[in-house]
């Protein structure tokens, strides 16, 4: 039990320093480095999302990129309406959880293969929406946002903290959902959904309600995103290729595990960074096949796998004590 | 007519698939704190049955009212919740989690659903795991412990959710005599112990006859006789069932 | 609808058909999604290319070569990236073909680059009447090569003793084993034959409409479509399915407008999964 706490106590140090060196680090660090930091916490935000979902839930909704759509699109459709961005963002964030909840109950009935493929369907028809409803979303061309109104310089900061902020609060929320009674009505549906509904689970009730939270912290990063760059066009914001990135990083990282997701998208971008200026022209056969490399050789991620390191050791550790004391 | 102690009533409920009837009309009740035992030769629709009254397959037709409440339509969580439960005669173990965590899911989701403190339910949990013999590998994996151990898990889960009536189906396949023996011992443990009502769902002639306090015989969906050990066990329909018309006739014929 | 409205319908959804099938059988039968699905039908068509380019060969002759190379890629590709990913679920096989198909993409843009190319055979502008209507040879061809092949593979599940395996591993995989046919096997001959009928497909679509690396999402879109329509693993009933999509495109694109096309392809295949996941079509397989 000593050695518990004491375990517990110096986590929550780490990671208090590591919560101080990143707030500060824009100082020291140049704009390229600002960006590359910024699109990380980005990432590890949606990944985040997508671990509830699949690593903790076992329901992975491979269309999920249509949540930060909803938010891009709805922020700057409210922001050319004269609304703030804190009064916009919320709002998309709301229009988000309604739709997911709208959706979530007919779709999550489906299992597997079968809801995956139908969120990459209503994907599609929303990128569709969003292409064709031109006096609303500005078609297939895109929509602008308001200029945010900040000296050039602290632009690079502004965003840095916001996302820093962003993945900061979703990892501690998804920390707390996942070690509370709700949280283990989720694992129980990954473990075995009938089982689940046997024990007095309200499965239904808990898959919507998961998919909305991830729905929810998607979609913020979605209308931060589309302020952030200024301009947003359908099949960039409904591109899969978000949620693929995050689906690998939460992999890499370790699914079904909180700090994963955030050491997954540290290392994907640093590979994918680097894979661009290093091999531009062959990028994206870098990245298919160092994808493939890391799932094979590090299944449980990263961090699965040293915290099955350590439990392991740990273990090994009890035994050996029980056999000594007899 | 409201009979105060009949906890489980199951009215003429019926499952058919297509033109197969698997479960005809069959009637029944349980008495709060009885034991009773459901048998028949297999596919007789014994657990077709428990899956109709907890909810997990749908009725054809008939009800089903627990402690006077008309639970036909209720799902499988809802009934859960309330009191009513089983367990299944192939283990559903929650994968990845560890023996602890899997009793903890009952404590938490069970009748006691209303209450979030995770220590508590902690607490409970322990508690059952030790009535069952468990607390020593409460931290293996599921994946990790023995046939045995994962039906005792089973049990144990269906007793953290704190139920009033519990469907043991079929607990003792796959068990080695000693196994059953130990089975046995402690479901009368438990029955004392937690007041329980229970419907004992088994294959193993001497276990049954030797737990319940009455039995009900199913024979291709139908239900064709209920009432002591002693008188089921002289009932002819219920000797022709297990034994077909030829051998029947010579039992009844040497008696 | 016009006459001439159905038989481009039904030349289309002939095509579409024949794309489909392969999807559906490497879902249906093999459990793999397959996110490359689409790259490798345009490797088809880019094979086609080369050799055309450099023989003068027609894509209708060269789609054997095609077929063949890409049962090749296909067999190693499942025997060494997916095979052993099967057992990380889903999620691990999702990402290892969509990390192939970045793989492809990439490849495809090195050696010719994004710019669209078409292959312009002789009498690409050719057509012929039927009563009433203009049938473009190269179209006509391709449906009756894509119904040929249809025919073929069918036969091929039915009648040859590779096929029955495959079969006999969808039906019901422990019998199967029982009776000593070695699934994996299975699995991967069945794989390759999907990639196959991608680069057939490939090839046949070279023949008509141009390609370029950009074709790849939108095939992975219809294939999606016509999988669900018909049924995973079922044959006749991606064969349907194609079809189907023949005709809504047509249709929808004439009375629609082009754009809303998609939106309502990929509408209706959520409501199918919803209400229908067996597909229109009914059963699971090739009955």
């Amino acid at each position: 039990m000593e050695q518990n706490n004491k375990k517990f106590n110096i986590n929550i140090v780490f990671i208090i320093a590591a919560i101080v060196v990143f707030i500060l680090l824009p100082n020291f660090v140049s704009g390229y480095y600002i960006r590359i930091f910024t699109a990380i916490f980005m990432y590890a935000t949606i990944a985040q999302c997508i671990n509830l979902m699949s690593g903790y839930m076992g329901y992975l909704p491979f269309g999920h990129v249509m949540f930060f759509g909803i938010g891009a699109y709805i922020t700057a459709i409210l922001m050319g309406r004269g609304l703030p961005f804190i009064l916009a963002m919320p709002l998309a964030a709301l229009s988000a959880i309604v739709v997911s909840i709208i959706l979530g109950f007919p779709v999550l009935r489906l299992r597997g293969h079968y809801f995956a493929i139908a969120t990459i369907g209503m994907n599609g028809a929303i990128m569709s929406v969003a292409q064709n409803a031109t006096e609303i979303t500005g078609g297939a061309m895109g929509t602008t946002y308001p200029i945010i109104l900040l000296p050039p310089g602290q632009v690079y900061n502004y965003f840095y903290l916001a996302f820093f902020g962003l993945m900061v609060i979703t990892a501690l929320i998804m920390y707390f959902i996942v070690n509370s009674k709700f949280g283990y009505g989720i694992r129980s549906i990954k473990a075995n959904e009938e089982a689940a509904n046997s024990m007095g689970i309200n499965t239904t009730y808990t898959k919507v309600s998961a998919w909305a939270i991830s729905a929810l912290f998607t979609s913020i990063a979605g209308g931060l995103y589309g302020y952030w760059m200024s301009f947003i066009s359908p099949d960039e914001v409904f591109d899969l290729m978000f949620v693929t990135n995050s689906i690998i990083m939460m992999l890499i990282g370790g699914a079904g595990t909180i700090l994963g997701p955030i050491a997954g998208a540290f290392i994907i971008e640093s590979v994918s960074e680097f894979a661009w200026s290093g091999f531009m022209e062959y990028h994206l056969a870098v990245l298919g096949i160092a994808t493939i490399m890391i799932v094979f050789f590090v299944p449980g991620g990263v961090i699965g796998t040293i915290t099955n390191r350590i439990k392991n050791r740990r273990i090994a550790l009890n035994k050996k004590a029980e056999v000594t004391n007899g | 007519m409201v009979d105060n102690d009949v906890i489980l009533d199951v009215r003429s409920i019926s499952k058919h698939f297509g033109a197969l009837k698997a479960v005809d009309k069959v009637t029944f009740q349980v008495r709060r704190g009885e034991i009773v035992g459901l048998i028949g030769p297999n596919g007789a629709g014994k657990t077709t049955i428990t899956n109709l009254v907890t909810g997990d397959l749908r009725k054809t037709e008939g009800e089903v009212y627990f402690k006077g409440t008309n639970v036909s339509k209720m799902q499988p969580f809802q009934i859960a919740r309330i009191g009513l439960t089983r367990t299944y005669q192939v283990v559903k173990p929650l994968q990845g989690m560890t023996v602890e965590e899997n009793v903890l899911v009952g404590s938490l989701f069970g009748r006691s659903h209303r209450e979030n403190d995770l220590n508590h339910a902690k607490k409970n949990a322990r508690k059952i795991m030790k009535l069952v013999g468990l607390d020593k590998k409460k931290d293996s994996k599921v994946s990790d412990i023995t046939l045995p151990d994962l039906k005792r898990m089973e049990f144990a889960r269906v007793l953290a959710m704190d139920p009033e009536v519990v469907f043991l189906d079929e607990v003792m396949a796959g068990l080695n005599p000693s196994e059953v023996e130990e089975s046995m011992e402690m479901v009368k443990v438990i029955r004392k112990d937690k007041q329980l009502t229970i419907v004992y769902i088994e294959h193993i002639m001497k276990a049954v006859m030797g737990i319940s306090d009455r039995i009900i015989v199913l024979h291709h969906g139908q239900k064709i006789c209920e009432g002591s050990p002693q008188e089921v066990c002289d009932n002819p329909a219920v000797i022709e069932a297990y034994l077909g018309r030829r051998y029947a006739k010579e039992v009844m014929n040497n008696k | 609808m016009s006459l001439q409205m159905l038989i481009n319908a039904i030349l289309l959804g002939g095509l579409y058909a024949l794309m489909g099938i392969g999807f559906s059988l490497q879902w249906g039968i093999s459990g793999i999604i397959n996110l490359s699905y689409g790259a490798m039908v345009v490797l088809g068509s880019y094979l086609s290319l080369i050799i055309f380019n450099m023989f003068n060969i027609d894509p209708f002759i060269s789609m054997f070569f095609s077929g063949f190379l890409l049962f090749l890629l296909g067999a190693f590709v499942y025997k060494f990236a997916l095979q052993p990913s099967i057992k990380g679920g889903i999620v691990f096989t999702l990402i290892v073909t969509f990390a192939i198909r970045l793989i492809v993409e990439n490849i495809i843009l090195l050696v010719w680059s994004a710019d669209y190319r078409t292959i312009r055979i002789s009498y690409a502008g050719s057509n012929f009447q039927f009563l009433g209507t203009f049938v473009p040879l190269t179209k006509f061809l391709t449906f009756l090569l894509a119904g040929a092949l249809i025919y073929l593979t069918y036969q091929f599940m039915m009648n040859t003793k590779i096929g029955k395996g495959i079969q006999a591993v969808a039906l019901d995989k422990e019998g199967a084993l029982a009776v000593g046919v070695d699934d994996q096997k299975m699995y991967l001959i069945n794989f390759a034959l999907g990639t196959a009928l991608a680069g057939v497909t490939g090839s046949l679509w070279a023949s008509i409409y141009s390609f370029s690396p950009h074709v790849m999402d939108v095939i992975i879109g219809k294939v999606f479509i016509i999988a669900i329509l018909g049924g995973l693993g079922n044959i006749w009933g991606a064969a349907a399915g194609g079809i189907l999509l023949g005709f809504a495109e047509t249709s929808g694109a004439t009375f629609l407008g082009s754009q809303w096309q998609e939106a309502i392809g990929l509408v209706i295949m959520v409501l199918i999964l919803l209400f229908r996941p067996h597909g229109l079509i009914g059963k699971k397989f090739f009955g």
